[in-house]
């Protein structure tokens, strides 16, 4: 199987060439379009019909919320965005989450992108070793080593750092990133890099100036998944960064919110402190959607 | 054959390999380590108790209770979420294919696939606190609208009967828009000249999807059953925030279970990594039976 | 240095051996209690400082951010700073105390007060049984800050060291004073010309009554429907007397199969049968279910004390939320209506190996004195169990109506504390039992059975440290 990854225009444009040619054909399509456009449209629903709840919540009061699920917000209230904002301090672990995906991401990419080339391409004693023991971390849950976790990230001196985070992120993103950079790395002409390395370039200028810029859409892609997932990451910081709460990421705030709300009935700060966690991450995925989707083919199919 | 590239291979491997195996894989064999002791978590002794843990294991009914419901989970969610998502996938791939043959296709696919895609980006919490209000008896989502059109309204979450399915379908609903856009990436990946010829031939769009596409696409159900079995094994964190196991534990799963035997109603450390290493060899040969079985079914077709 | 240094060091040194260290230092084998006397602060015991606190130690307080927030303890640390300007108080708040503290504790660097409460509470059986937990008789020997002449136990109300007591240690300190109890809206009752009903006979007439108006009598937390296991119980206990709850709480054979239990649990299934209960409530959870209760969907509800406080913000004008004990099965009851189920509540703890014992020991005592345990009732509408913490409170209706509740029950309280010895059969197991029955799943006969089996896998599982309680 060939990988042919052709812009949607093009098909479009080459279907637009070829002419009607079979007309039961396309009678059949057509009722079965009528029926798949109505599980789709549904399936559509049921995906943004509770986003939407939450949205359309977080400017409801609380008295609203309770008495009728269906009804829309008597007023746009911002104040209980500015109350997730300010009281629940979102703003400030925003900010955190961000200071810290970045680093976390910077070195996952880093590291599985080196190691990932390594697996794709080079033969040595231990690859299979190694490769698998890497890609056996992706089925296991975390939370299964948070224990002793604890007190290797103590011991290093990295307990309550942003440092620690890092680290501790970037190393169990490790097993994804690699497995999917690996397939994609593999997917990659060989021919080029032997012309390359014909010509005297060096394994190591070879990596940076050849093969990374080719594995840009699958780098992107796998970049994406783990911005989500580290954004998204809560069992992790709730034991590796406790106390100070001034350093806390955005979903350690969440889960406090969370729980506050079950205490204090602010179920509207609370919908109000979900809708502004989620649209930051909505508005990535949106802006790279394409990236994520042309990346997924390659990271898949070997 | 090629010069030098043992810097490269050590330069690039070492990092990654020393960040992982600090912080992943020491810790998980920390976990069996401890699985033998009777250690209750909050002093430093711990009295080695052999296989004890093991055995106490197999007269657990809490214990085999939740590994039922993860089997269900595991017969039950990957054979939905893939035939949903190849159902989906394959009406959005219509318009590809009926752009070639000349018939209006469906409009909006790019809309569907990021619509679609949504929940994977948001995190596992904000969907459960989300869902927890969908299925909320009296003022929420799902009843509203049974109610609005006369038919009953069952208590979902509180009824040990459809507990456990709500979650379910919440998995299936968080997963399958991932796999529409998988196995699309994947769909349009696969030759165009193959579905013309076929479709020249006759052949209708049940037969084109079994015979061509499925065959096709078998390397990506593979990945995607291994990813979802992985997804049934796992599956706490939702079922704890949503019903944390119940009603009377009908919805209980071994995650959940090494959870609360660890941090919840009880400290026994030692016994919950009993559990965890259960659920690492379930995971491990679970895993396992996927590939093979996956690979027979190749072979087959090819 | 001691040995935990440098290993930590040696670990640094080479990043690989650090896991190997952790275990050694942490779990397995290092038996690392020695390792720290060193370390902790001490001062001079004296007249006025009888804990001996050192004066410039840091003093660490982590917080269960529930129901009660955090503001009181800001307050309360506040007093000690006060006290001992030179020390630095390192204050946080946290719903997940297990999740948090756990790995310190094994660590050996405890904070020096934990408020060990909520869902996710340390099982005190656990640490017990560990010995992780400093005993705290010295501090009640201690005189009161702030009642002359009196030592910190004699301003404590009765019961309130039998609570935190295991096998004769004193070892938790229950903060608050909690009733526990049926709410009804003297509103609600008033407007339509209700009355609280004293016998069981009565309350399904005037169940029956409420449902004929068109409006559910109860409803519940189906999703912790433990809180309905509070009122069963406590008719048990009107019904057979205060050793019910002993053979409970001692995990005797067939506690929870007695006549008493039998004939509370026959009564209370008349409700389930007749369909006294708000549809959906096996579906809600306590806030839930509360806040329908709040706003009207329900008469009855069962609580405890901390039920105004937590619905505070949903509370409409002039409910006026009322408690009322469990109605009685007959004349034969061996408690009469008034006795009402009272315990302290809200656990603080000094852990063992804390840095500054003395300090934590010394921050509880500027918790009870009489000017911290006002100030606590002030902030968060809550009793103490420092008698007269109420004095010059101006206190909300319904802790008004817990205080007057408590008055008349007097002497004739009870209270259980199981959930305490072993929290798993209470949180899990009679939880599901509960969980069962309130939904109309089980007989009676049933639920008392699943209850019983419960009990008796804590009672066969050598693993859970046993206590027992005498009266």
């Amino acid at each position: 199987m060939t990988i042919l990854d052709r812009p949607a225009s093009e098909d479009a444009a080459a279907g637009e060439r070829r002419a009607p040619r079979d007309r039961a054909l396309r009678r059949e399509i057509g009722v079965a379009n009528v029926f798949s456009h109505g599980f789709l449209l549904l399936w559509g629903a049921l995906t943004v019909l509770p986003l939407l709840w939450m949205l359309l919540s977080s400017f409801k009061s609380d008295a609203e919320i309770l008495s009728d699920p269906w009804g829309l917000p008597g007023a746009l209230r911002f104040e209980n965005w500015a109350r997730a904002w300010t009281e629940a301090h979102i703003g400030r672990y925003f900010l955190n989450s961000a200071i810290v995906v970045a680093g976390s991401l910077t070195l996952t990419m880093l590291m599985g992108a080196t190691a990932a080339y390594v697996f794709a391409r080079y033969e040595f004693r231990g690859r299979q070793f190694f490769y698998y023991l890497f890609v056996g971390g992706m089925m296991f849950p975390a939370f299964l080593a948070l224990v002793p976790l604890f007190f290797v990230v103590r011991n290093a001196g990295l307990f309550g750092t942003w440092t620690g985070l890092i680290l501790v992120y970037a190393a169990y993103s490790l097993p994804f990133t690699v497995f999917f950079l690996t397939a994609f790395f593999r997917t990659l002409p060989t021919t080029v890099a032997e012309a390359a390395l014909m010509d005297g370039c060096g394994h190591f200028r070879l990596f940076f100036r050849v093969m990374l810029p080719m594995a840009r859409p699958g780098l992107i892609s796998v970049a994406i998944f783990n911005f989500l997932s580290q954004w998204n990451q809560f069992i992790l910081p709730q034991v590796l960064m406790q106390g100070d709460d001034s350093k806390w990421v955005l979903a350690q705030g969440l889960t406090a919110l969370a729980v506050s709300q079950g205490y204090q009935g602010d179920y509207s700060g609370l919908f109000a402190g979900l809708t502004i966690a989620t649209l930051p991450v909505l508005a990535v995925y949106v802006l790279f959607q394409r990236q994520v989707q042309s990346g997924l083919t390659a990271g898949q199919l070997k | 054959m090629r010069h030098g590239k043992y810097p490269l291979i050590v330069t690039f491997l070492v990092p990654p390999v020393l960040l992982y195996v600090v912080f992943v894989v020491s810790p998980y064999l920390q976990t069996f380590q401890i699985s033998t002791t009777s250690w209750l978590g909050y002093s430093a002794e711990a009295d080695p108790v052999g296989l004890a843990n093991f055995t106490a294991l197999l007269h657990d009914g809490r214990v085999w209770n939740a590994l039922k419901n993860n089997a269900v989970l595991l017969a039950v969610v990957p054979v939905l979420t893939i035939t949903l998502g190849l159902f989906f996938s394959t009406m959005l791939s219509m318009g590809g294919r009926k752009g070639r043959a000349g018939v209006t296709g469906v409009r909006g696919t790019a809309v569907y696939r990021m619509v679609y895609f949504f929940p994977q980006v948001l995190s596992v919490v904000i969907i459960a606190l989300l869902w927890k209000e969908v299925y909320h008896p009296n003022s929420g989502l799902l009843n509203g609208a049974l109610r609005a059109v006369g038919l009953p309204a069952p208590t979902w979450l509180g009824d040990p009967r459809t507990a456990f399915w709500c979650v379910l379908a919440v998995m299936v609903w968080s997963n399958v828009g991932f796999y529409v856009v998988l196995f699309g990436a994947a769909m349009s990946a696969i030759p165009r000249d193959i579905y013309e010829a076929v479709l020249l031939d006759g052949a209708s769009r049940w037969t084109t999807l079994r015979r061509i596409t499925i065959p096709l696409l078998w390397d990506t159900v593979q990945v995607a059953w291994i990813y979802l079995a992985i997804a049934a094994l796992d599956g706490f964190i939702l079922i704890q925030q949503m019903t944390n196991g119940g009603p009377n534990f009908s919805s209980d799963v071994i995650g959940l279970r090494m959870y609360e035997t660890a941090f919840g109603s009880e400290s026994k450390f030692g016994y919950a990594s009993a559990i965890g290493v259960v659920l690492f060899f379930l995971t491990l040969s679970v895993a396992v039976l996927a590939l093979r079985t996956a690979r027979r079914d190749r072979i087959e077709y090819s | 240095m001691n040995r935990r240094d440098i290993l930590r060091r040696t670990a640094a040194a080479g990043l690989l051996a650090t896991p190997a260290a952790g275990l050694l230092a942490g779990c397995a084998t290092g038996g690392g209690g020695d390792d720290d006397k060193g370390e902790t602060y001490k001062g001079t015991k004296s007249e006025q400082n009888p804990l001996g606190v050192k004066e410039d130690a840091p003093l660490e307080v982590v917080i269960f951010n529930g129901g009660f927030g955090e503001d009181y303890a800001k307050a309360h640390e506040a007093m000690y700073k006060e006290k001992y300007p030179k020390a630095e108080i390192k204050h946080s708040a946290t719903q997940e105390i297990n999740k948090t503290l756990q790995p310190r504790f094994v660590d050996g660097t405890p904070p020096d007060v934990v408020n060990n409460s909520g869902a996710g509470q340390i099982d005190f059986n656990g640490l017990v049984s560990q010995n992780a937990i400093a005993d705290l008789r010295e501090l009640l020997d201690a005189p009161s800050l702030d009642v002359p002449g009196k030592t910190v136990r004699d301003t404590l109300l009765p019961g309130a060291v039998e609570v935190g007591s295991y096998d004769g240690n004193f070892l938790v300190l229950n903060y608050t004073y909690t009733a526990y109890g049926i709410w009804h809206s003297t509103k609600l009752f008033g407007e339509r010309g209700w009355q609280y009903a004293k016998t069981w006979d009565e309350h399904i007439a005037l169940c029956k009554q409420i449902k004929a108006a068109g409006i559910a009598p109860w409803t519940y937390a189906g999703k912790h429907p433990r809180y309905m296991s509070w009122p069963l119980i406590a008719t048990a206990i009107k019904f057979g007397g205060p050793s019910v709850a002993t053979a409970i709480d001692n995990l005797e054979p067939n506690a929870w199969k007695s006549d008493a239990m039998k004939t509370a649990a026959d009564a209370w299934y008349q409700i389930v049968k007749d369909k006294y209960i708000l549809d959906g409530s096996p579906g809600l959870d306590h806030v839930q279910s509360q806040t329908a209760w709040c706003q009207g969907k329900a008469a009855f509800i069962s609580c405890g004390s901390w039920l105004e406080n937590e619905q505070k913000k949903v509370t409409p004008e002039g409910f006026n939320m009322t408690i009322q004990p469990t109605p009685s099965l007959g004349s034969g009851d061996k408690l009469p209506f008034e006795a009402l189920r009272g315990t302290a509540g809200e656990p603080f703890m000094v852990p063992a190996k804390a840095k500054n014992l003395a300090g934590g020991l010394e921050y509880f005592r500027v918790m009870l004195s009489k000017k911290g345990a006002q100030d606590f009732t002030r902030k968060v509408s809550s009793l103490t169990v420092v008698a007269g913490s109420t004095e010059g409170v101006e206190l909300p209706f319904g802790l008004d109506t817990v205080v007057k509740a408590l008055d008349a029950s007097g002497s004739n309280g009870f209270n259980w504390v199981y959930n305490n010895y072993y929290r798993k059969l209470e949180r899990e197991l009679v939880d599901a039992a509960c969980g069962e029955f309130f939904s109309g799943r089980t007989s009676p006969a049933d639920f008392l059975d699943q209850c019983q089996k419960g009990a008796d896998s804590i009672a066969q599982d050598s693993s859970i440290k046993k206590y027992k309680r005498t009266a």
